[in-house]
């Protein structure tokens, strides 16, 4: 038996002696007019309370209702003790007996989940406690139940000095407030209802039954405080009113019962509708009405994009906790399949879920690898559009290159020509000045032509492999660079291409920023990717959203699959790396 | 003294190139500007006679700015000029003030000349 077991049963055991002990007290007091019913009455509603109360504390131990309902039975049995003629036991009775409408209106507020959700649920309750514990204790602190009508009452142990006007003011003071708390609990009802979904509705039936009884359990009482504690025909009215109160437990009781049955049938309905094969679409509408939730929705998991897809492939972002929507992950065979979007209070209906998914995990997993491979395919549109882009990119600096570089150095060489041409005969030693500037001219364009088509494809690449290729381009850049690692064999053509740019690029990026001293450049071949990394000594601070060149070396990677990372805390260098999956 | 004229282009290897060329065949280069906002500044300034305009400029292109000079009237002689063939720049816009297109390579007084 565990320890909650063990506290249940001994809870169990409190709650039927202290009834009999006030059924005793009831039963030998001169002060009521019908010791019988109000023993009989008070008996049934507080051994209903505490007993369907620890049957769903035992049920369900995560879930305050079963405490609270065990509570509430408590309260009651505390508040009947306020009929004993035993003196201590009468004024302990009336002084904090109240306290049973602070503890029911606690259960209703916090019916089915347990939680008091809102700000103004927690307002409510807290409420209620201090009006009904400690204003009640206040108001016998000078009331005399004699002078109040009560002539069969015992006397007021608390009493300290009796006062009718205090009396009357505390009185006025706490059924303004309660009058107030009262108005609250309704609003807060009716605002309920309004937003909640049909599912929820199927909770909140119980709450407005067991709200009307506590409801008439309250104008009983307060009718019997104001009309004199000793008017037969109200505590007639009073009694009558605990027979709704002691039906709340089990309208309770059966509102869990009949989810289960419900949850029970919709499982084995979902189970006959799924045998088949089911439509697009179905699945999802099926899931809905096994789970009483129109708005639920479906993400399958795709591992090797490592996120959710809905059924067109299309990513997902899944709802965040507290943003009034639930997820529940669906897995099988140790690994995700699906996620369920859906209305909150499903959570509430304990394994109902999961239940759901687990009869729905093999049609779900079916889906799943349609809307994989719809994301593959999307996947694949989107890269080739990428592709595509960086292509049109490429040529379009490509004719800027062109047009700044090599051309405007050949226009330059016609002008000097043409002018030197024009000065040969008469002033031959200018016409020598412009041919030699024009000879230069020539020199830097065939420089800069010969750099661009590197920048096309450097044919050393293709001839003699990465490594060479490597080496060529640290002896190219203008500062020492250490190349520690290159993979030492010939790769995919396009990877050597892209590792080859992910270094030029990088290398070009430290001449111009970095002002470095040196930089290193390491090319691994490891677990099927080409790890490449080039490392420098410079000021950091490098923004990969700022120059075109880091985002265009992105995209080039990630047609491939590759990832580009930069590292580059302000003062501390910069790391670029880059993963390429390599068959 | 010759026409005067304000060179307007990016590069300043063209820039160097043409104010040689023609200071060399006669003409008086006033000035240099190296985008369309300093050539309008440098006509306001200068008021040169000619205005040698490369088509693409980094700021507003040479069409733009040739269209802002022409807009007052009483605007210098505009000459188009574009390491580009004549063919790749699309229809030239027949401006009172655009006297014509030469080609970066082909530049010489002679050429300016003949289009004034």
């Amino acid at each position: 038996m565990t320890s909650l077991r063990r506290a249940l049963w001994a809870l169990a055991a409190a709650g039927f002696v202290f009834g009999l002990a006030v059924v005793a007290l009831i039963v030998t007091s001169d002060t009521p007019e019908y010791p019988a019913a109000w023993a009989a009455g008070g008996l049934a509603v507080g051994w209903s309370f505490i007993g369907v109360g620890l049957f769903a504390w035992g049920r369900r131990p995560d879930n305050r209702v079963g405490m609270l309902m065990t509570a509430t039975g408590f309260a009651w049995l505390v508040a009947g003790c306020g009929l004993s003629d035993l003196p201590l036991v009468f004024t302990l009775g009336q002084g904090v007996g109240t306290l049973f409408f602070a503890v029911a209106v606690h259960l209703l507020l916090a019916f089915p989940s347990g939680q008091l959700e809102s700000r103004a649920d927690r307002c409510i309750v807290t409420g209620a406690y201090i009006v009904t514990a400690v204003a009640g204790l206040a108001l016998w602190l000078f009331s005399d139940p004699r002078s109040l009508g009560c002539d069969d009452c015992p006397d007021n142990v608390l009493l300290v000095y009796d006062n009718e006007t205090l009396v009357n003011a505390i009185s006025t003071v706490i059924n303004l407030i309660g009058a107030a708390l009262i108005t609250g609990v309704v609003v807060v009802l009716i605002r309920r209802w309004r937003r909640a979904t049909p599912s929820q509705r199927r909770f909140l039936v119980p709450v407005y039954a067991a709200g009307i009884a506590v409801g008439i359990m309250l104008i009983a009482t307060v009718a019997l405080q104001v009309g004199g504690l000793d008017d037969p025909v109200l505590e007639a009215a009073w009694i009558a009113a605990m027979v709704p109160l002691g039906l709340v437990p089990y309208v309770f009781l059966g509102t869990l019962i009949r989810a289960r049955m419900i949850q029970s049938r919709a499982v084995s309905e979902l189970v006959a509708r799924l045998s088949g094969t089911p439509r697009p679409g179905e699945l999802r509408d099926a899931l809905a009405s096994a789970l009483g939730d129109e708005s639920l929705e479906l993400a399958y998991w795709v591992p090797e994009q490592d996120r959710f897809v809905d059924a067109q492939g299309r990513p997902v972002e899944l709802p965040e906790q507290g943003t009034g929507r639930a997820v529940t992950k669906v897995r099988r065979e140790g690994s995700y399949v699906a996620a369920i979007v859906h209305d909150p209070v499903l959570d509430e209906q304990h394994g109902h879920v999961e239940a759901v998914c687990s009869a729905a995990s093999l049609a779900l997993e079916n889906e799943r690898l349609e809307a994989e491979l719809r994301a593959k395919v999307e996947e694949l549109r989107e890269s080739r559009q990428r592709m595509l882009r960086v292509g049109l990119e490429e040529r379009r600096r490509l004719e800027r290159d062109l047009h700044d570089g090599a051309q405007q150095r050949l226009v330059s060489m016609a002008l000097s020509m043409r002018l030197a041409r024009a000065r040969l005969r008469d002033q031959p030693e200018a016409a020598e000045r412009l041919l030699d500037g024009a000879s230069e001219e020539l020199d830097a364009a065939l420089d800069e032509l010969r750099e661009l088509a590197r920048g096309i494809h450097p044919a050393v690449l293709s001839d003699r492999g990465l490594d060479t290729a490597l080496e060529a381009l640290a002896h190219r850049t203008p500062l020492p660079v250490d190349l520690e690692s290159t993979p030492g064999r010939r790769l995919p053509e396009a990877v050597e291409l892209a590792a080859y740019f992910v270094v030029s690029e990088a290398l070009t990026n430290v001449v111009k920023y970095a002002d470095a001293t040196h930089a290193t450049v390491n090319v691994a071949s490891e677990n099927g990717r080409v790890v490449v990394q080039v490392a420098d000594d410079g000021v950091g601070g490098a923004d990969p959203e700022r120059g075109t060149g880091l985002r265009g070396l992105a995209d080039r990677l990630a047609v491939l699959e590759g990832r580009l990372e930069i590292d580059s805390p302000p003062g501390r260098g910069t790391t670029v790396t880059a993963r390429i999956p390599c068959g | 003294m010759g026409r005067t004229v304000l060179i307007v282009d990016d590069h300043p290897s063209f820039r160097a190139s043409a104010r040689m060329l023609l200071e060399c065949e006669g003409f008086e280069v006033v000035g240099e500007a190296e985008d369309g906002a300093g050539a309008l500044l440098a006509v306001q300034r200068l008021a040169p006679q000619v205005v040698l305009l490369d088509v693409q400029l980094p700021d507003i292109d040479g069409f733009e700015v040739a269209a802002r000079l022409t807009a007052n009237g009483d605007s210098p002689a505009i000459v188009l000029t574009s390491s580009r063939d004549v063919n790749d720049l699309g229809p030239l816009r027949e401006r009172e003030g655009v006297r014509g297109f030469i080609p970066k390579s082909e530049l010489s007084g002679a050429a300016l000349e003949a289009l004034l």
